[in-house]
């Protein structure tokens, strides 16, 4: 039931719109025309009239018979009149019969209906008299059949050529509408596929750049959005599902062995805390996932603000100068001048938190763990390094991804959490995160984009940071 | 409709929270913490009983089977109640938090959270007291002057450093009130995350050398799975 649908088409109804103001103005422009032409033709008739019955004034009697009789002679189609009248209006020869209602002034007039001379006569003409030196009265006249007929002729040509013209537009109306109409249909299709769930399907786009054509595009840019985001939270699920299986797997085999072997309280104690400390630890990686998430969902720029990374740095140096020193690890601080960075502070701090919370456990006594900050060329760095165990090279790339952890001992718990959190910040933040080999250690660096410390936004939001900082402990 | 029964020394706490088994767990370990409990599942029902009055802390889900636990908050502070009130989500970001606090809460706790996080947090909301303008604190033989930032135990002055002298002001600010690690982090260092190594432990490690020196009986002492308490005798 196609036509139905393309005579209801917007496409089709626009064309019929058009065809109807084609019709309209073709309409106008032919009744302009129709009208100038009747009146042109009937004032040459008139005026060529005047002139003759002008000349006929000054020929003589019978010049002047001669003449009417020659005039209607030659009138095979009793088109003309031409008629002399006594004083008295009865007919002295010629045609028409009887004296026309017109004053004798020599000027063009139109009579309405006049006895006609032979068959097919019109019944209107016009006429001119004259009265002459004798009295007598010269009447010329022309009958308006010939300009009718134009006139019908005219009006025919106008019909004939509007029908064909609507019937045209509207057939390319409808061919428009039906070539819509199997766009709008292919689209509908494939929505139809996407909503059944094939998120793969894409909407048909044509080579040509019209309106359908860029918002097919623009469907299609977020169905690639849509995907890319439900990939990721597909991965994200796989993830968690591995991640958390391994530690409840861990807890519920420690809780049945204590049930099934546990014969002392101590016993039972000991499996339900080792079990309470995996469910901890699953606890923690839902977070941690959960974060991590909602960081790389990108949604938190709104909190961004000035942060000095060498002030957030101080801090931590001072918050984990104890552990260190309590393990006998050195630990230095280094931060010549403000980093400014545009961030959130919070989130900043949680992950140079991490660099440093690893680099500190990472290193055995006597070691030293550097925390430093910097700006130059317009380029901030944060760097974290410890001359402990290091990274091997072929695991540099594995420790930023989601979770990982190492083949490190049972004491490096907890790594891969921290160092997911520290990547996505650093993604969150478009900041640069790299490990390098400290030789002998790790070397964890954050590169960020510098903001100018002159800057308004700058100035107006931070202003704790000292001239110079170097703190050094051991 | 709930009762509250005042039956303890402690006042009475009411849990607004839609899941029976957490619900159930967070009244059997504030109850062995000596607080009368009382239990609420919905909104409406929260509301009821909150404004019936009688408890002295609301324990309030954020969400309640799809209802929002923030509009019994805004409901409530809109009446003028002032109530203490302990919010607890599965939302953690920052901005959750904060619209947690803006909405009328007074402490954010999120699920999963250790019970006795949530007895500590719940004991410092009923103990809250209005920061005081006192120039010196004192508890048990600890004397801190906030002017001269100068600490005695007794007779003894105890030199601190800076970050330290803060850190025994919490405490001192909340004698014989289990103070966890998330809380010190919070309030003392305004660190929103909880670092993965025992680095609070080792502060307050320091602090107490400090302050008990030679064979002084401990000030600070630990709280099994849960942090530490300022033990005096009053």
């Amino acid at each position: 039931m196609w036509t139905i649908d393309v005579l209801r088409s917007r496409a089709f109804r626009l064309a019929l719109a058009f065809a109807l103001a084609i019709a309209a103005a073709a309409t106008v422009v032919f009744t302009l025309i129709y009208l100038q032409f009747s009146s042109a033709s009937e004032q040459m008739v008139g005026a060529r009239l005047a002139d003759e019955a002008t000349r006929a004034l000054v020929e003589n009697d019978d010049e002047l018979r001669a003449q009417i009789a020659q005039r209607l002679a030659s009138d095979l189609r009793h088109l003309d009149y031409a008629g002399l009248f006594d004083a008295k209006g009865a007919l002295l020869l010629g045609d028409p019969p009887s004296l026309p209602p017109i004053r004798p002034d020599g000027r063009p007039h139109l009579v309405g209906s006049v006895a006609a001379r032979g068959a097919g006569s019109s019944d209107q003409a016009i006429f001119v008299a004259v009265r002459r030196a004798d009295g007598s009265i010269l009447v010329l006249g022309r009958s308006l059949s010939e300009i009718n007929d134009l006139r019908g002729t005219v009006a025919r040509a106008l019909a004939l050529a509007l029908a064909p013209t609507t019937i045209l537009i509207l057939l390319i109306g409808a061919f428009f509408a039906r070539r819509a109409q199997r766009r709008v249909g292919s689209i509908h299709a494939a929505i139809a596929e996407i909503m059944k769930g094939d998120l793969k399907q894409r909407l048909p786009v044509m080579s040509e750049v019209d309106d359908l054509d860029r918002v097919a595009r623009g469907v299609n840019l977020m169905l690639d959005e849509i995907w890319r985001l439900l990939d990721q939270l597909r991965h994200i699920g796989d993830d968690i599902a591995h991640d958390l299986r391994t530690p409840l797997a861990v807890a519920r085999a420690k809780i049945e062995r204590g049930l099934e072997r546990g014969s002392t309280i101590d016993e039972l104690r000991t499996a339900m805390a080792d079990a309470l400390n995996h469910l901890d630890r699953s606890a923690a990686t839902i977070s941690a996932f959960l974060r991590v998430s909602a960081m790389e969902s990108g949604r938190r720029e709104r909190s961004f603000g000035p942060v000095d990374l060498s002030a957030v740095c101080a801090g931590l140096f001072e918050f984990y100068e104890p552990l260190a020193q309590s393990k006998g690890v050195a630990i230095v601080f280094m931060a010549p001048r403000p980093t400014l960075v545009r961030g959130d502070e919070d989130l900043l701090r949680e992950a140079i938190s991490n660099l440093v919370d690893n680099a500190i456990k990472f290193t055995p006594e006597g070691g030293r763990v550097l925390i430093a900050a910097a700006a130059a060329d317009g380029r901030a760095t944060v760097e974290v390094s410890d001359n402990g165990s290091g990274v091997p090279p072929q695991d540099r790339e594995d420790i930023f991804r989601r979770f990982y952890r190492g083949a490190r001992d049972g004491a490096a718990q907890g790594y891969g959490l921290g160092l997911s959190i520290v990547a996505a910040v650093a993604k969150l933040h478009g900041f640069c995160l790299t490990v390098e080999d400290n030789a002998p250690g790790a070397r964890f660096v954050l590169r960020g984009e510098c903001l100018d410390f002159d800057s308004d936004e700058a100035a107006r939001d931070t202003g704790a940071a000292g001239p110079k900082r170097l703190k050094a402990s051991a | 409709m709930p009762q509250i029964a005042v039956t303890g020394a402690k006042p009475a706490v009411l849990v607004i929270e839609d899941e029976r088994a957490l619900a159930e767990e967070i009244r059997y370990e504030l109850q062995a913490e000596g607080y009368p409990v009382a239990l609420a599942e919905t909104r409406a029902e929260g509301l009821r009983a909150a404004r019936a009055g009688g408890a002295a802390v609301l324990v309030v889900d954020r969400m309640l089977n799809h209802e929002d636990g923030l509009s019994i908050l805004k409901a409530l502070r809109e009446e003028g109640n002032s109530t203490p009130i302990l919010v607890i989500s599965a939302l953690s970001t920052v901005d959750d938090r904060i619209r947690g606090l803006k909405a009328g809460g007074d402490d954010y706790l999120v699920k999963p959270f250790e019970l006795r996080e949530l007895t500590a947090r719940v004991e410092a909301l009923t103990r809250r007291i209005p920061e005081s303008r006192a120039t010196r604190l004192r508890a048990g033989p600890l004397e801190m002057d906030l002017v001269e930032r100068s600490v005695r135990r007794g007779e003894r002055r105890v030199d601190l450093l800076p970050r330290e002298f803060k850190l025994l002001e919490y405490f001192m600010r909340r004698p014989n009130q289990i103070v966890t690690r998330a809380m010190l982090l919070e309030d003392v260092w305004n660190y929103k995350f909880l670092p993965q190594t025992n680095v609070v432990d080792v502060h307050i490690g320091n602090l107490r050398r400090k302050i008990d020196a030679g064979g002084e009986p401990r000030l600070i002492v630990n709280v099994r799975a849960a942090g530490f308490k300022l033990h005096v005798d009053d």
